[in-house]
């Protein structure tokens, strides 16, 4: 049996299912959206057994954990916020844990575990080990030390740490998928201690590549975001009226090793790396996504992901 | 900026397609196409990967001033970019491949239809098909329509996506037929024949149904098979597809009026009756699919078409009836003079027009 671990709404685990389909090869789909059965985890000082949605782990092929996790507690519990925030980090270790159990002995592709703690500094000191470049790279609460920052760059900006900033408050709403540029007046309109932030020196680029990876394979592809003026930032403030040029792209292979290396010390099994061409024909990384989106990559590039997925799945 | 200096390449989903006197760059990214003429097609392909200035001293500095012209052409519509590094950007692979048996499905009822339906939905549904299109020939009415709807959804069925085609009468109006389209997300279009007026409604916010009101009548099936330009499919899938099958009978099935099982409900040949045949059984049969692999580029005038990876293409109407390999008789296109002419009057297609019977249509 493939078990496949998503959301509900997330058709690119629709496009690799269609394939198991085909093939007629079965599988159990979990959302996040779904409860899941937890019919036991049992260990002892001798044994070490565990049953999900009535699966034994022997019965359990494969595990494609494309999207999110999966979820145990019950419904009417999950509605009560109070009692949910407590539930949900309960529930979250108890996944990681279940996570570490089945890798050992299951071949485990994508994970929540690193989802989780996909924390930006780590990976850019991994890649620095690997010896990718990186952009010049402050975290601070300090406006003294930022004006430093500012003054030694041409540009700057900042982003998240690890989470899209999402704040509802009753009187107003930030919200942000990417990246923003400080300028100088937002400097000197800033208080002189703030939260901790991390800032970055802007990288004129020739173009930014999006590689996607699973198991040994990379599927990158280019965007060609420096024609555009809003996505020349980030290719993330998208252009619905022209879209970015993506398309397929070969990395010169010294770098391709460099990123190979990268993924298999950062032990991820699938993924997608952003990395910039800058102006000064670096190849610069900048972060990666152990949940990213690829079906972009997939029909832009004719790369048929999805399949290779699938095939992988069932062989 | 247009470098001179600095080698050009083409963005790998806009690729240019060469035609008998004009040439096409099909723009599968952002789904348009754009004429180039012939000589700008075989400079792209003799010079990628060099310099405008390599290319201007080739042809010894004569025609600057064109090739100028044309690459500020190229370069302003995002056709090409300058690297100094060509080799970093590959071709896109041409390949095509489709989870499905068969991907889509026609179903046609008339006054006088006696199968049933549901048994042929079912089937379709063991055989992962995704796109159904109902064909009434007859005046219908939500309910019956929605019977079908339900039908599919209970059986949570393969099929994502449904195209209802029927003659306009009372209760076909926008807001019952956005009603239902919201009730039934499946649904991917109303295509309303026989309408008092032509008008095309785009879908409503977060949904994807539309609907087409068309003052032509849809009789019968007879009326299918029109090459037209707004029947162009400018997308991967359709390019890719067209390289390697027939683009419009790989891949499909149909249940005639009467209930027999055909590639296409226009074609004489059918392969049994729903009653008693399964289309499973169907499937099996070698000669079902022996149009699938028709490429355009096998077929006579399409092959120097520009329009032939974009093209609907027809096997059941063809110039020459006797030839697997002619042209589809209801195209008016030229591609020696890339005119369109109203094929229904061109006198050398008169036969083909007796022998198909499709006078009354015209």
């Amino acid at each position: 049996m493939i078990y496949v671990i998503s959301e509900a709404e997330d058709v690119t685990t629709n496009y690799v299912l269609e394939w198991l389909l085909y093939y007629k090869k079965d599988f159990i789909r979990r959302n996040f959206q779904d409860v899941s059965t937890l019919n036991f985890l049992e260990l002892s000082n001798d044994t070490l057994d565990i049953k999900i949605d009535e699966l034994r782990k022997v019965e359990i092929k494969k595990i494609w954990h494309r999207r999110a996790r999966t979820r145990f507690t019950p419904l009417s519990l999950r509605k009560i916020p109070s009692m949910y925030s407590y539930l949900k980090k309960e529930e979250e270790i108890l996944v990681k844990s279940i996570e570490n159990i089945l890798k050992k002995d299951i071949d485990y592709i994508g994970s929540f575990q690193k989802e989780d703690e996909n924390y930006k500094i780590d990976y850019l000191l991994l890649a620095k080990k690997v010896n990718l470049k990186i952009p010049d790279t402050l975290v601070t609460t300090s406006k003294e030390k930022l004006y430093l920052f500012f003054d030694k760059h041409a540009s700057i900006i900042t982003k998240d740490l690890r989470y899209p900033i999402r704040v509802n408050s009753e009187n107003f709403k930030i919200t942000s998928a990417g990246t923003t540029v400080i300028t100088a007046k937002m400097l000197s309109e800033m208080k002189n201690n703030f939260a901790p932030s991390l800032f970055q020196e802007r990288i004129d680029k020739q173009y930014e590549i999006r590689i996607f990876f699973f198991k040994d394979k990379l599927y990158p592809m280019a965007i060609l975001s420096q024609n555009d003026e809003s996505t020349s930032l980030d290719y993330r403030n998208y252009n619905n009226l022209k879209p970015n040029r993506n398309v397929p792209v070969l990395l010169p292979s010294k770098i391709e090793e460099k990123v190979i290396n990268f993924i298999k010390s950062s032990e991820l099994n699938t993924g997608s790396i952003d990395l910039i061409l800058s102006t000064n024909n670096e190849y610069i990384f900048l972060e990666v996504n152990p949940q990213g989106q690829f079906d972009w990559v997939s029909k832009n590039c004719n790369y048929y992901i999805e399949k290779d997925i699938a095939e992988y799945l069932i062989n | 900026m247009i470098q001179q200096e600095i080698p050009f390449v083409l963005i790998a989903n806009c690729i240019p397609v060469k035609g008998a006197n004009q040439s096409l760059i099909c723009d599968l990214q952002r789904n348009n196409i754009v004429h180039i003429p012939n000589d700008l097609y075989d400079i792209i392909i003799k010079f990628e990967g060099e310099t405008l200035h390599e290319i201007k001293s080739y042809y010894k500095n004569i025609y600057d001033d064109t090739i100028q012209e044309y690459f500020e052409f190229l370069y302003d519509n995002e056709f090409i970019i300058f690297t100094k590094t060509p080799n970093l950007f590959p071709k896109i692979a041409l390949d095509w491949h489709e989870p499905s048996q068969i991907s889509n499905a026609i179903i046609d009822i008339n006054e006088s239809s006696k199968y049933n339906v549901e048994k042929v939905i079912e089937q379709l549904n063991e055989i992962n098909c995704k796109y159904l299109e109902l064909r009434f020939f007859k005046s219908t009415n939500l309910n019956e329509l929605s019977r079908l709807a339900n039908f599919l959804d209970n059986l949570k069925s393969s099929i994502i996506s449904i195209d209802f085609n029927m003659p306009f009468q009372q209760g076909f109006d926008e807001l019952s037929l956005f009603s239902f389209i919201s009730e039934f997300p499946r649904i991917s279009s109303f295509r309303i024949h026989s309408s008092p007026f032509d008008k095309f409604i785009p879908p409503k916010k977060a949904q994807s149904g539309y609907i087409i009101y068309s003052q032509q009548k849809v009789k019968n099936e007879k009326f299918c098979g029109i090459v037209d330009t707004s029947l162009f499919a400018i997308n991967i899938k359709t390019f890719t597809e067209s390289q390697n099958h027939n683009s419009c009978l790989n891949r499909k099935i149909s249940i005639d009026v009467e209930g027999n099982i055909k590639n296409c409900p226009s074609m004489a040949q059918s392969f049994g009756n729903i009653k008693d045949t399964t289309l499973q059984e169907v499937l099996q049969q070698k000669e079902f699919k022996k149009y699938w692999n028709i490429t355009k580029d096998e077929i006579s005038i399409c092959k120097e078409c520009e329009f032939r990876y974009i093209c609907t293409d027809c096997r059941a109407y063809t110039e020459n009836p006797k030839d697997n390999y002619s042209k589809p008789l209801k195209c008016g296109y030229s591609p020696y003079t890339n005119e369109w002419s109203d094929w229904s009057t061109n006198p050398l297609k008169q036969k083909a027009i007796e022998y198909y019977d499709l006078k009354g249509l015209i």
